[in-house]
């Protein structure tokens, strides 16, 4: 189906892509190196003026250099949407910051950095992991220009910590997403620590754009990456042309979604030089593989078979196995395809009548994750997966269904048929959702254990009352940046006692986080994580009713509390919770001295600890920290009046003794 | 020129003598600066006859960042004509100009102001008198300008008083471009301005009185937030028509919007954005508008005003109203030196026996604009 279709190259980051389609031998080759050729006889006769582009003809159209005009979507931002700093629309227009190196408001950061957040105890694995690329994204922004053009050049301006950007893709007349570049490990070993213009080489394209979406990759960051603003550059097209592109982007789409039934009819024979033994010849020393399996039924034979396998490669050295694939066993071949990603799950099921029987058998769909195929991800996909996700219990949706691609219609259809064995549903950032999408959610799905409903929010809230008042099971809820109505969250809060993960960063300014404490302490007493990152608005008594969460492990107060002033709230919470491992109290202005002796004290298995823009703290203090909290990993100092670029050597003689990575901002 | 000698030696021949002299000086350099002035002006009008400067300075607007080419920061001199003056005044006439939407009021402004002290501010800070803080900008929507004082108090704490006025000035300048900006809620910019201010990661510390305009272009209804004793005027056939209301908690204690640094959260006055009081008034052509910080209103006696803003009613040239802004701010200037000046702040403290004779010494922003 439509993963077929546009089964790209993977390794479409070279330029040259046609070697990229000789490396994986497939039914598509022919057809991608006809597209090539065809490609380049254009850009003979378009791209070869590139140089000289004043001198072109007013018909041609015209070069052109772009800033953003707007944002359409996001995946995260630092600050909070009322504010204008630290947020997406901060890449609108020009840069504001630009040559200029350093931690700026005007600027657009995300949430995280680093894997700081992967060993916080709140993390989460990732449904069918083996979908990921091999640099998955993290967050993505989408943007759109005021004019289409052509792409010669994508400038992206990062004024701190560059180098997280790894893919960039572009999305047609013709609805669908191209990718422009991507990243290689390469790319990204070595970040610079001075602010540029990051404008990679984009693999040549006709296609005619003016939206743009920009993926992240954090974990190289040593803090977090700020973006100032997005160049589209590329020449306008002029009427004709525009039509003529289209045209042509409209058959060669067309001959995409639908290749010739010859080339479909000729399959690679029996497995030996195709993708699928391609695939098992790089997947079968990989033993501890087992755990991300789908299926637990045949670990014993996998085991064996692995040992078989290599026995088998080892006597004919070079030579690929002398058995057929379908010689093995039912059951070991599932177990073989249920490493498979979905896109190489679907073209297996091509091979032959065999090959479809097994791939589309339903154990291979007890987890499906559609998230790193967000750009494909259609209500016709949806479809073709329900017939066989007859077993499914995890499912993540999250950043599918822009531009209408999935109707919530069609997203109710498949929930009210497979949707009752869920356990692990994640919807973050589906522009798709409304509020009878999530009552269906509320309905049907009532054996639910982890609910992910990051970054939706609407107006009105998506989450208005009594529409997942069923979920009795929930141990994970995760609401950032969605707006809620309070009656319905503390009235889940207190029918999933056995709730374990709570994220409410970036709620509404309408909920009283004091009641939701409050809530937390009477019936939540499981809890051990809770992110209140920019959530209004904790006071001294909600901090107080916090610490009567024993298991907490995680708490993040970052800009909750303001400039209140905490009283014993954080000696209570300290001395209550001894599991503590990650504390966030980022401009919680109100900690004083003696609140930094308590964390000294009693912060025994603190691990990650953010102190940002804190006022008055002193050397003493962070030493005393140091010293007594053995297992700390991380501590942000960054904005602490008192801890400034003077420091810097101390800072980083502190970090060498003690082993924790101190963040401290250096101000220009 | 110092102003801790002035109060000291307080009306000796001398210093007087200084006074006089440094504002001669300083009546020299605006004169310069205004013939280089008018030469730009000239200049550009040359320029706009051939269509060259229109797109330009809608470009400029669109970004929110302004040019200010014809500053010259080589005069010591705190008058200027800046680049936010002209860009409402001329980018705006030229474009309407070439469209038909010429019955629609457009608004001409101008800034000036001196520091209440020389020495330290000396260098010019586009935007800022001292601790004053002040902005203009339009959109599509609406002409916004306004004004902030920051309250002095705070340098006793280590904490630069101008910053948090400042602050607060750009974002509702960045605000007023952002495309949730509601044309006829000067309050709600104010707040959201206020509210961003608390998210910045490095702690910004003090308080300001603040008063914001919102000329919107579809009614042309006046639309007004103010918090303390700043304020503006409206002066229509000599008449002032509307003004803004005076918010004190007690003599020389403005309402003020505040973020105290920690452990001073129960001492310190902080009203919150909520309590800025609200004004909506139709304009009409002609009516002249002066939004100005303490230091003018407590200096100049309102009479004084009236002359200089009747004067000037349905004037759109820019450099005029330059020249009447400036002398506004030069008579707050000269009169808030003088120790002998019965002024509308001495006479406000007489009568609540409070001995404070002569000008009242204060950073002086003038902001003047005229609807043509």
């Amino acid at each position: 189906m439509s993963l077929l279709a546009y089964g790209e190259p993977a390794q479409s980051s070279d330029t040259d892509s046609s070697t990229a389609a000789e490396a994986e031998a497939d039914a598509l080759v022919d057809f991608t190196a006809m597209l090539q050729r065809q490609r380049q006889g254009e850009h003979g006769g378009w791209f070869g003026y590139d140089s000289k582009m004043q001198s072109t003809e007013s018909n041609q159209g015209y070069y052109l250099e772009q800033y953003v005009l707007g944002v359409l979507d996001f995946s995260s931002q630092y600050g909070i949407d009322y504010s204008i700093s630290y947020t997406a629309a901060n890449v609108v227009g020009r840069p504001t910051k630009f040559p200029a190196y350093g931690d700026y408001p005007e600027t657009f950061p995300m949430r995280t950095y680093g894997d700081w957040w992967q060993r916080a105890p709140s993390a989460t694995r990732e449904i069918q992991p083996q979908n990921l690329p091999k640099l998955e994204t993290h967050d993505y922004v989408v943007v759109y220009f005021e004019e289409f053009v052509v792409p010669t050049e994508v400038a992206i301006f990062e004024t701190f910590n560059p180098g997280a950007v790894v893919r960039i893709w572009a999305y047609g007349l013709t609805k669908h997403w191209t990718c422009l570049w991507e990243a290689t490990e390469s790319d990204l070993a070595r970040p610079p620590s001075d602010s540029r213009r990051f404008a990679p080489a984009l693999k040549k394209t006709t296609m005619v754009t003016k939206t743009l979406r920009i993926d992240f990759n954090h974990s190289r960051l040593n803090y977090y990456t700020e973006i100032d603003a997005i160049m589209l550059c590329g020449r306008t097209v002029s009427k004709t042309q525009n039509l003529l592109a289209k045209q042509q982007r409209t058959q060669q789409s067309r001959t995409l979604v639908s290749p010739p039934p010859e080339v479909i009819g000729s399959p690679p024979s029996d497995g030996t030089g195709g993708p699928i033994s391609y695939k098992l010849r790089t997947l079968k020393f990989q033993p501890n593989c087992g755990k991300d399996g789908a299926t637990k039924l045949h670990e014993f034979i996998n085991n064996d078979l692995s040992q078989f396998l290599a026995a088998n490669c080892m006597d004919g050295g070079e030579t690929p196995p002398q058995i057929c694939l379908t010689d093995l066993p039912f059951e070991i071949l599932l177990r073989i395809l249920s490493y498979l990603d979905l896109k190489s799950l679907f073209r297996v099921g091509q091979v032959s009548r065999t090959f479809y029987d097994i791939s589309t058998h339903p154990l291979l769909y007890a987890e499906l994750s559609l998230k790193p195929y967000w750009h494909v991800a259609s209500s016709e996909l949806l479809c073709t997966l329900a017939r066989r996700a007859t077993m499914l219990r995890k499912l993540d949706l999250s950043w599918c269904g822009g531009f209408g691609n999935v109707s919530p219609t069609e997203f109710k259809k498949f929930l009210t048929q497979r949707g009752d064995n869920l356990t692990h549903l994640r919807l973050n950032s589906c522009k798709f959702l409304n509020a009878s999408c999530i009552e269906n959610v509320g309905i049907v799905c009532d054996n639910l254990i982890e609910l992910s409903l990051r970054n939706c929010a609407t107006d009105p809230p998506l989450l208005n009352f009594s529409c997942l008042a069923n979920l009795k099971n929930l141990e994970r809820l995760d609401l950032f940046q969605t707006y809620f109505e309070t009656e319905l969250l503390l009235s889940m809060l207190e029918g999933n006692r056995k709730l374990k993960h709570l994220n409410l960063a970036f709620c509404g300014v309408s909920v009283n986080m004091d009641n939701v404490a409050a809530h937390l302490a009477t019936y939540n007493t499981q809890l051990i994580s809770l992110d209140l990152w920019k959530a209004h608005f904790l006071s001294a008594r909600g901090l107080q009713s916090l610490a009567r969460l024993h298991q907490l492990e995680e708490l993040d107060l970052g800009w909750c509390l303001r400039e209140a002033s905490l009283g014993d709230g954080l000696f209570q919470l300290l001395s209550n919770c001894p599991k503590l491992k990650k504390l966030f109290l980022s401009a919680v202005r109100g900690t004083t001295e003696r609140d930094l002796m308590h964390i000294a004290a009693l912060g025994k298995n603190l691990e990650q600890l953010d102190l940002m823009g804190i006022l008055n703290i002193t050397h003493e203090r962070v030493y005393d920290i140091l010293v007594h909290c053995p297992k700390l990993q991380l501590l942000d100092l960054s904005f602490c009046d008192n801890i400034m670029d003077r420091d810097f050597q101390l800072l980083a003689d502190w970090s060498r003794q003690f082993n924790v990575d101190i963040k401290s901002s250096r101000h220009h | 020129m110092d102003v801790e000698i002035c109060l000291d030696i307080g009306g000796t021949r001398r210093t007087i003598q200084q006074a006089f002299i440094s504002c001669c000086e300083q009546l020299l350099e605006i004169a310069l600066l205004l013939t280089h002035e008018s030469g730009q002006f000239l200049r550009r009008l040359w320029r706009g006859s051939s269509q060259e400067l229109a797109p330009k300075c809608q470009e400029d607007i669109g970004d929110g960042t302004m040019s200010r080419s014809q500053d010259k920061p080589t005069k010591s001199a705190q008058t200027k004509t800046t680049g936010a003056g002209n860009l409402v005044g001329e980018g705006d006439y030229l474009r309407h100009e070439q469209k038909v939407e010429t019955q629609l009021p457009r608004l001409v402004g101008v800034a000036c102001g001196f520091a209440k002290d020389q020495i330290i501010h000396s260098q010019y800070n586009r935007g800022k008198f001292g601790e004053d803080a002040w902005f203009m900008s339009s959109n599509s929507q609406a002409y916004i300008m306004g004004v902030a004082d920051g309250v002095g108090g705070w340098r006793n704490y280590g904490v630069d008083p101008g910053e948090f006025s400042m602050f607060l000035m750009r974002s509702c300048e960045r605000m007023s471009n952002a495309t949730n900006f509601a044309p006829k809620r000067p309050e709600l910019l104010l707040k959201r301005a206020y509210c961003d201010l608390l998210e910045q990661k490095c702690p910004i510390v003090g308080s300001c009185t603040a008063c914001i305009l919102i000329l919107n272009r579809a009614n042309s209804t006046l639309y007004t937030a103010n918090i303390g004793d700043s304020g503006f005027l409206v002066v229509r056939c000599g008449q002032v028509v509307c003004r803004s209301k005076e918010q004190q908690h007690h003599f020389n204690t403005p309402y003020q919007l505040a973020s105290p640094p920690p452990g001073h959260d129960i001492k310190a006055l902080s009203d919150g954005p909520e309590s800025a009081d609200t004004i909506q008034f139709p304009m009409q052509l002609g009516d002249v508008i002066l939004l100005a910080t303490d230091g003018v209103y407590d200096n100049v006696p309102e009479t004084f005003l009236l002359d200089v803003l009747t004067e000037i009613s349905g004037i759109g040239n820019p450099v005029r109203l330059q020249m009447a802004a400036n002398a506004v701010a030069l008579m707050a200037r000269t009169l808030s030196l003088n120790p002998k000046h019965d002024s509308p702040f001495s006479q406000n403290a007489r009568k609540l026996n409070i001995d404070a004779s002569g000008g009242k010494p204060d950073d002086i922003t003038v902001l003047l604009a005229t609807v043509v």
